[in-house]
């Protein structure tokens, strides 16, 4: 038994959980379970909302929420378009972002652990999910997809010690890689020593990771810690609190910066 | 029938873990409800029936919050199954106190393996602080041991208890 779940890790680290087809049969056999704790979730969120709030509809309120997340993100990067306006338009050849098209999802479950931080959220493949796609929220960005089943999909977030984003320091451009610790505050790490960092400084996502687009909140400078070798390490307290997540989008078409091949940049200008 | 049994026990700690986890996500920090049907078997029948249902609510927890170790959950608790179940078969764990340091101790070592197993395999790690350790342990000594104690209360209500399995 004990060697038989050994090997199920082993492969599950080398071709990723949806190849597993052991772990399709344990899907299988608990997709009951988990639709039963989605009803009774339902109805037990749908007591708590009518009591609260005996007038409002339900349905329209969360249509409206999910409108809410959608245009808040939107401004968010469109403040930071405006920062960067200025001089993208002296960069010949760079691309804009567009605003990247995104489903709604609802949050099913989380799981926030020490050493594994998960949100399960209700789209899956039917709706167009796809691994490696970027998950944002109210206030910023949430996390990544890393397996999806047909009505779901897993999200791991950025605080999970698994997770990394490459980050930018809002007002002075100062770039670095931030990276989840468990529970509580994230690390920006590969900060060059001398970049200009202060205390309550904005780090949003700089868009070269390829998974997220640049401009969504990641969090704000609480620690700046002393110079090691080349670089310094910054601790960031996270925009998004995950603990009170209901509704996140995913973006469906992942507009981080690419690299430039030999190819694009013989046809630059 | 023991089968059915078991299959209800890790059903409602699978609902009661995901529902857990989406009115006090918080919680899941210090409480794995999936502890408790391996501990409530290692107590109650053989150390074998507490390895496959360690095992099976094991992989049901890796398939729906793992991200990355299917099977990681699923070992873990195949070996706390295989420990608890060999100390209750030879020691009376069965009342308040032993179910308390069995609870506790199910989630301490839980903790630490799932530790283990994950820098087995390369995964990235964070220290976890003394107080969570301590937190989680005493949660999960009190959750196992009042859990059990209705358990065994419902099972007197049912019927005369079936001495337990001493096979190991």
């Amino acid at each position: 038994m004990v060697f038989g779940q050994l090997l199920l890790i082993a492969g599950s680290a080398r071709e990723g959980l949806a190849t597993s087809t052991a772990a399709g049969a344990v899907g299988a056999v608990s997709r009951p379970v988990t639709a039963a704790e989605r009803s009774l979730s339902s109805i037990l969120v749908g007591f708590v909302h009518l009591f609260r709030d005996l007038n409002a509809d339900e349905s329209e309120r969360t249509t409206l929420r999910r409108e809410v997340t959608r245009l808040s993100g939107e401004l968010d990067r469109r403040k930071e378009l405006d920062v960067e306006n200025e001089r993208l338009r002296r960069l010949l050849g760079m691309r804009e972002d567009l605003a990247p098209r995104s489903i709604g999802a609802a949050v099913v479950t989380l799981r926030l652990t020490d050493q594994s931080r998960v949100v399960i959220i209700d789209r899956g493949s039917a709706a167009g999910v796809r691994p490696d796609m970027a998950v944002v929220a109210w206030g910023g960005a949430v996390g990544r997809v890393v397996s999806v089943e047909r009505d779901f999909a897993r999200v791991r977030l950025l605080t999970d010690p698994s997770s990394g984003a490459a980050g930018v320091i809002l007002r002075s451009r100062a770039a670095g890689m931030v990276v989840g610790r468990g529970a509580g505050p994230m690390d920006m790490v590969y900060v060059p020593k001398y970049d200009d960092v202060v205390l309550g400084d904005r780090v949003v996502t700089s868009g070269v990771d390829g998974v997220f687009p640049r401009g969504f909140g990641l969090g704000r400078v609480s620690v700046v810690g002393e110079p090691v070798g080349a670089s310094k390490t910054i601790r960031i307290e996270p925009e998004v609190d995950e603990r009170s997540l209901e509704d996140v989008l995913v973006l469906l078409e992942p507009k981080g910066t690419t690299l430039l091949t030999g190819e694009d940049q013989a046809t630059q200008p | 029938m023991i089968v059915a049994w078991a299959a209800l026990g890790i059903a409602l700690a699978l609902l009661f873990d995901l529902g857990l986890g989406r009115f006090a996500p918080g919680a899941t920090r210090f409480i794995d409800p999936l502890l408790l049907p391996l501990a409530a078997y290692a107590l109650r029948r053989s150390q074998r029936s507490a390895m496959v249902v360690g095992c099976v609510s094991g992989l049901l927890q890796d398939y729906w919050m793992e991200p990355r170790l299917f099977g990681l959950n699923g070992l873990v608790k195949s070996v706390l199954g295989w420990a608890l179940g060999a100390f209750g078969a030879r020691f009376d764990l069965n009342r308040i106190g032993g179910r308390f340091a069995a609870g506790a101790s199910v989630h301490l070592v839980g903790t630490v393996l799932d530790a283990a197993v994950r820098r087995l395999f390369g995964e990235a790690l964070v220290p976890v602080p003394i107080w969570v350790l301590v937190v989680r342990t005493v949660f999960g000594g009190l959750l196992t041991a009042g859990v059990l104690a209705i358990v065994g209360r419902a099972a007197q209500v049912r019927g005369p208890a079936r001495p337990p399995r001493r096979r190991t």
